[in-house]
Parts: C-alpha cells; structure tokens; sequence
C-alpha cells in the first residue's frame, strides 16, 4: 500500500494543528472573563455549551487543554522520528477520544451544538488519522530522513 | 532493537493505547448518563433547547400557555418538588399542548399548590417571576426535566436561578425583584387548591365557556382521559 510522502503528512498536520491552536486560543480567551463564545449564525449553543460544568475539568477551561494539545501536535510536524511520531499520534488519539466524549455530551446531555467544538472535533480527527497513517507508515525507521 | 523490532514493538504499544482510549471514553459515556437520573443540580441544568422547540409558537401569557381567548381554561394545580406532576409534565401533557392548546382549544394555567416543602413556595414564586418575562411554562417543564429529590435541599436559589438562566429569562435583576414579591401568589393559589377540595398534586380544573368558576375534576390518569374532559368542557 502507498502511503503520501512524511513530508506531506507533517505538512497537513502543521497546518490543521495551527487551526486548531487558533480555535482553541479563542474559546478559552472568550470564556476567560465568564463570557462564551459567539456562534456564528447567532445560534445560543456555544453559550449553553460554555455554562455547563463540561467545559471545566478540575476547575480549567477545556480549551487550555486544546491549545497545549494542539501545539504539541503542531511541534511534533516539526520533527520525524519515532519519539515524535509515537507522541503525536498518542496525543492526538487522546485529542480524538475526548471530543467524541464531548460531542456525545453536547448531543445527548447538553442539547446544544457549539459551532467551535465541532470544528475542533473535526480538526483533532484529521489530525488523528494524519498521526496514525504517519506511525503506520513510518513508524520504526529511526534512521530514515524525512521524504 | 533493530528497525523491525522497533516497529513490531510501536504498533503493539499503539494497539493498547487505542484499546485503552476506546474503554476510557466508553467509561467517561457511561458515568455521564448514569449522573443524568440524580437530578436537582445547578451545574447541568439539562433538556433547555428540547423545551424550547415543545413551547415554540405557543402563546404564553404570565403562566397561562395557549391562545388566552381559548374556550377551556384547565388550571393544573402542581408544585414543583413533586415527582408525580414532573412525570404528568413528561408524560401526558405534552399531546395536550401539541394538539388541544397549539390549535386554539384550550389553555392551561399553571398555579402553585405548595404541599412538598419549604423549597416549594420559593420555587413556584420563581416559576412565576420568569412568567412575567414570559418563561414560565419553559420555566416549569425545565424544573421539572431537573428535578431532584422530595425535599432533598436542591432547590436553592443556585438551582433556581440556573433554571432560569436557562428557560430564557431575559432579565435575572427584575426576576430576582419579582420573585420576592410573588411568593404571595403562591399563597394564595395553594389556598384556592384547598378550597377547590384537592388534597394531592397535580390536580386539575376546567372552565368551558360561559362557565364562570372552576370545575375541578379528577386527575386525569391519561392524555386521552384529559383531552375528553376538556372536549367535553368546550
């Protein structure tokens, strides 16, 4: 099976995790002074979705965790070996895992859609299977220069 | 560690971590809805937009839902506290207010009968006070939707100010003012329901037209039950 070049993939990984540091540095900037952030479209959910105890975890925003989650992901594009592909796709896995929890509980315990989660969603699952095609595909060639 | 040994070794640690990932948010799923049934907390006031999308396009005139020209008027004794009148708010009203009130049939007029405990006079008087912002029926049914335990010390103001909050109350300072004078009203509902004879919640009472004064009648045990009286009161 081909797999796109390392380049490529750190390449797609630094750019999705760069949206994703802006995304997250914003709703954790709009929810620092109690407020929320706004939804486009003038929908009420990111403010409902702000107020409920799921956007704190031990008293921090969710959001601090997605920015040093997501800069992490964006400093392991910067390097290829192993401990960084390895890294990468365990923080991103746990990035994924946590925003399927959170958009089951926005649907189901909420019930409301905050536009900026799911776009994180979104951008942490690409950035996902960007991390597990890399570890796939290259995993274990510690010697190999990135192509 | 040769290349392939490494390897072998990465994508056996990468397995586990996916497993582990997959039984961690499987777990994180299951505790969250197990917490949903304890009910009474100000942090997760839950079922907002739901009531939203049942109340929507429906008049509300201070805690009368419906068209206030309609025929009957039912009069819903309730309190707050009591688990009967939340399943009553879940399971049988809601083809009433779809059918009945939505087309003009009918109106229903929730007033206080305090008979849980001492949270429930406060309680209703915020029911009431988010009817003067037109809330109250978002404000009931989402009281409701989060109830926790007869007398269980949950409805505090943290709980009803959340409940608010989140049926829409526009203004909080004018719903905090209003709720301190309404507990009167309160009062004087709770006392209306003794006078009507009930002794239990929720009771109700009809009013067809031409009538002029409260029937009560026995509760209802069904939305077909309910909707016969009330066709029958028109």
């Amino acid at each position: 099976m081909s797999y796109p070049s390392e380049d490529n993939l750190r390449r797609w990984i630094a750019f999705l995790a760069a949206l994703g540091v802006g995304v997250a540095t914003y709703v954790a900037i709009a929810e620092s002074g109690g407020g929320s952030p706004v939804c486009l479209a003038g929908g009420t959910g990111c403010a409902t979705v702000a107020k409920s105890s799921y956007s704190h975890v031990a008293g921090v925003n969710i959001a601090i965790f997605g920015v040093i989650g997501y800069l992490l992901l964006l400093a392991s594009a910067f390097f290829a070996n192993d401990l960084v592909r390895f890294g990468g796709f365990l923080v991103s896995l746990g990035g994924f895992g946590y925003s399927v929890f959170l958009t089951y509980i926005e649907i189901f315990k909420i019930e409301a859609i905050c536009q900026w989660c799911v776009a994180s969603a979104v951008l942490m699952t690409l950035i996902f299977l960007l991390n597990a095609t890399r570890l796939i595909a290259y995993g274990g060639n510690e010697l190999q220069e990135a192509r | 560690m040769n290349d392939a040994d490494r390897r072998t070794k990465m994508m056996q640690l990468a397995s586990g971590a996916v497993f582990l990932a997959i039984v961690v948010v499987v777990a994180l799923i299951v505790v969250s809805s197990s917490n949903s049934d304890s009910g009474g907390d100000a942090e997760n006031i839950e079922g907002a937009a739901e009531v939203s999308r049942s109340l929507k396009g429906i008049p509300q005139n201070g805690m009368v839902l419906g068209d206030p020209g309609a025929p009957v008027e039912v009069a819903e004794f309730g309190d707050l506290q009591c688990p009967f009148c939340a399943a009553y708010a879940k399971e049988i009203l809601p083809a009433i207010i779809e059918t009945q009130v939505k087309n003009g049939e009918a109106k229903i007029d929730f007033r206080n009968f305090t008979i849980i405990g001492p949270q429930s006079l406060p309680a209703g008087a915020a029911a009431l006070a988010a009817g003067e912002q037109g809330r109250g029926w978002n404000y009931v049914e989402l009281f409701y939707k989060n109830q926790g335990a007869e007398n269980s010390g949950y409805a505090d103001d943290a709980f009803l100010e959340a409940v608010a909050e989140a049926a829409g109350v526009k203004d909080m300072a004018k719903w905090n003012k209003d709720r301190a004078k309404l507990t009167s009203k309160v009062e004087e509902t709770t006392e209306e329901a003794q006078q009507l004879g009930f002794g239990g919640t929720p009771s109700f009472a009809l009013k067809g037209p031409g009538a002029k004064e409260l029937e009560p009648i026995d509760t209802p045990e069904s939305s077909e039950a309910l909707e016969e009286a009330i066709e029958g009161a028109g």
